[in-house]
């Protein structure tokens, strides 16, 4: 299931952290939008890469080994694709 | 300045919150800086000493942590200002400690990159390497050293380890200015793609992504349905501690009071000394530092929570309700602790990014009842209730007075928070879950005891003065006749009468308006001033019988007229008014230092006692509009 999912990624790229499901394993392609210094600051970078752990009003995401809850208006200034 | 402290060398310790900083501190100098696993634990800087190897005093400041040197938040400017050397009274420092986790290499390192380019020499604190070796997490300090350009010393510093070889790291000479190794103008993207090259380097990640003890733990903590019986069982246990646990040393304190007094009076002959020692200072300090154990428990259980890592999954839980009142998840621990004391609640606001939460969550945060209501309500409730105190029926009414005091709280945030305007750019709500650790129980006991400290030093100076202010009130003018007409002709006496037709609408007579005005900088001393107005010699029995015999005088008590005093009515009124009115002196002092502005800790005072008036005449008037 994660094989088909992640080709289903590749179709269509241009996903942001709201729309991976659960479980997923990402990379961080570009960060757009009026909070993407923060996110940067929290270590929310190009290139890394995020597992999405919880959905819902906040998402939890593991980053490099730590958990980070954000809200889903940040989440929507990540966009993301499938990590290989 | 003169040449002994210019010889004293300053050591900055910055780094991302919840590196380390703090600890590192403490064993550095040996300090009792408290310790949370919880970001934004210090939000002051704090300084202190130590020696290195070689004989050599340096003075360590430790900085809020902040997560970039481009932060906006007002606890993370002021470790930025700090570096820069720009904060008033503190120059440049001459070394700066950056403390990085060293399980979370990725991300600590992008402040690390910061702080080397502003031309300080640096050190790089690689704080626990046992987690991340834990984590699986291949560490090369070697070559962080020299793909950095810094010293990097590799520390455990819960467990004191690596200490020494920073303290050698330190010693003077200090290190050079480093030689920036990466493009500098690169901005953001030049950092991360060092910094991705350096962990590939230096700090291998196992492939997969693991499941941890943490993962495991959190999805129940933040399960849907199981978080939130884990989030209510654990407030529940937390006040019902706070109230029970906490009965068995304040019965101590109450028999200490009591066999002081009794020596008081075998010591001391009757007269003016006697009266003040006995009913005045005894009597005014003792019914507020027999509240000590229950914020001794509030204090441990934050602790407790804050060093486990749970208070970040209780604020992550906390955003969605909190969201209904115009707040972020992050307001919760103020308000929260503003349960116990409002001082600390208003206090720990500083963690809040935003400006205007932040205010909106100091504005409110005395309306969550706090622990210096307490006599007032174990005072009237069982009055009310018509019974001996300590029935289910008293605990529902008091739930309720906590209930109705938050939710307008909640009510008052919302309509200030939209008042105040939309935040740019949506919710921006960013909270790190560190992972669980044991809790540091050294740190939570020496946190325990400041906190305690610092409550009992306001008990000895403010409420210590004030006590002494109202025994004298009630005391003098001296006259001649019983002690009913002494009061009566005393300055409290005067005023009362005077204030009579402003309460009166309230159901109030003169006495309980007296003893209402005088609670106003303290809101404890109520007890004590309807003691002296209903005649209850305090000091001869415990603080529940006390109440009990001031009850009873209570429940007897008259108009004029010969209708009772004491209406259930009255006491529902007397009570929405201890629940709304803003009657702490300290709490101001600290609203006013906190927003940075009397004018709005003016402004709440204002508010609160007109909206209390307001909300306790209306109640009054309108339940005697239906007939009560």
């Amino acid at each position: 299931m994660p094989a088909g999912l992640a080709a289903e990624l590749e179709i269509d790229s241009a996903l942001t952290l709201n729309q991976v499901a659960v479980g997923c394993d990402v990379t961080i392609r570009v960060l757009n939008g009026p909070g993407c210094q923060q996110l940067r600051d929290l270590g929310f970078c190009e290139q890394l890469q995020v597992r999405k752990l919880a959905g819902g009003r906040n998402l939890i995401c593991s980053v490099c080994g730590t958990r980070m809850a954000i809200s889903r208006e940040l989440a929507d200034q990540v966009v993301v694709a499938p990590s290989r | 300045m003169n040449v002994q402290s210019e010889a004293v060398s300053v050591v900055a310790l910055v780094g991302n919150p919840n590196a380390g900083k703090t600890t590192v501190f403490n064993a550095l100098t040996g300090s009792n800086q408290r310790v949370g696993n919880f970001a934004g634990v210090t939000v002051d800087m704090k300084s202190g000493e130590f020696f290195t190897p070689h004989g050599r005093k340096m003075r360590v400041v430790d900085l809020p942590g902040c997560y970039s040197l481009q932060s906006t938040a007002p606890d993370q400017r002021i470790a930025v200002e700090a570096l820069r050397g720009e904060l008033p009274g503190m120059g440049k420092p001459d070394v700066v400690v950056c403390v990085v986790d060293a399980s979370n290499l990725e991300r600590h390192l992008r402040l690390a990159l910061q702080v080397i380019e502003l031309g300080l020499p640096v050190i790089v604190a690689l704080n626990m390497v046992d987690v991340a070796e834990k984590a699986g997490l291949r560490l090369d300090v070697a070559k962080l050293s020299e793909e950095l350009g810094v010293p990097v010393v590799a520390m455990q510093a819960s467990a004191r380890k690596g200490i020494v070889e920073l303290k050698q790291a330190l010693r003077v000479p200090l290190p050079a200015v480093p030689e920036v190794s990466w493009d500098r103008d690169g901005g953001e993207e030049a950092h991360g793609a060092f910094i991705r090259g350096l962990c590939e380097l230096a700090a291998r990640r196992p492939g997969a992504h693991q499941q941890t003890l943490s993962d495991r733990i959190d999805a129940w903590v933040l399960h849907r349905v199981w978080g939130w019986v884990v989030f209510a069982l654990m407030m529940f246990a937390v006040f019902w501690a706070i109230f029970s646990f906490a009965a068995i040393p304040m019965g101590w304190i109450e028999s200490l009071q009591g066999l002081v007094a009794g020596w008081i009076e075998s010591v001391v002959a009757e007269g003016d000394l006697r009266s003040l020692l006995v009913d005045g200072v005894l009597g005014g300090v003792g019914g507020v530092v027999v509240f000590l154990p229950q914020i001794v428990l509030l204090f441990f259980f934050i602790g407790l929570m804050e060093s486990s890592g749970y208070m970040a999954r209780a604020a992550f839980l906390m955003d969605g309700l909190m969201a209904k009142a115009g707040l972020s998840g992050k307001a919760f621990l103020p308000l929260f602790s503003a349960y116990a004391c409002a001082i600390p609640g208003v206090m720990a606001t500083r963690t809040i990014d935003s400006a205007k939460e932040r205010l909106v969550t100091i504005f409110v945060a005395p309306w969550m009842s706090c622990s210096a209501r307490l006599p007032v309500y174990f005072l009237i409730v069982p009055l009310l209730m018509g019974e001996a105190e300590g029935s289910w029926k008293q605990a529902l009414v008091l739930f309720a007075i906590y209930v109705v005091g938050t939710l307008t709280a909640f009510v008052a945030a919302r309509l200030l928070r939209n008042k105040l305007g939309a935040e740019s750019g949506g919710s921006n709500f960013i909270l790190e879950l560190p992972p669980y650790r044991m809790p540091q129980w050294s740190y939570i006991f020496r946190h325990v005891i400041e906190r305690g400290g610092a409550f009992v030093a306001k008990a000895g100076t403010l409420i210590l003065g004030l006590s002494i202010l109202l025994w004298a009130l009630g005391t003098y003018p001296k006259s001649e006749g019983d002690d009913a007409d002494a009061l009566a002709h005393s300055a409290m006496g005067r005023m009362g009468a005077f204030i009579e037709p402003m309460v009166e609408p309230l159901g109030f007579d003169g006495r309980v308006g007296t003893a209402i005005l005088t609670s106003f900088a303290a809101r404890e001393v109520f007890n004590s001033s309807m003691a002296v107005m209903f005649r209850v010699d305090e000091a001869e029995c415990s603080e529940e019988e006390a109440r009990a015999t001031l009850r009873d005088r209570l429940a007897e008590a008259k108009w004029p007229d010969g209708r009772p005093l004491f209406t259930p009515l009255a006491m529902i009124s007397l009570l929405i008014f201890y629940i709304y009115a803003l009657q702490c002196l300290p709490t101001s002092v600290v609203v006013a230092k906190e927003s940075g502005s009397w004018k709005w800790a003016v402004w709440q005072f204002v508010f609160m006692s007109a909206f209390a008036y307001l909300a306790s005449l209306t109640v009054y008037q309108f339940g005697r509009l239906i007939g009560f």
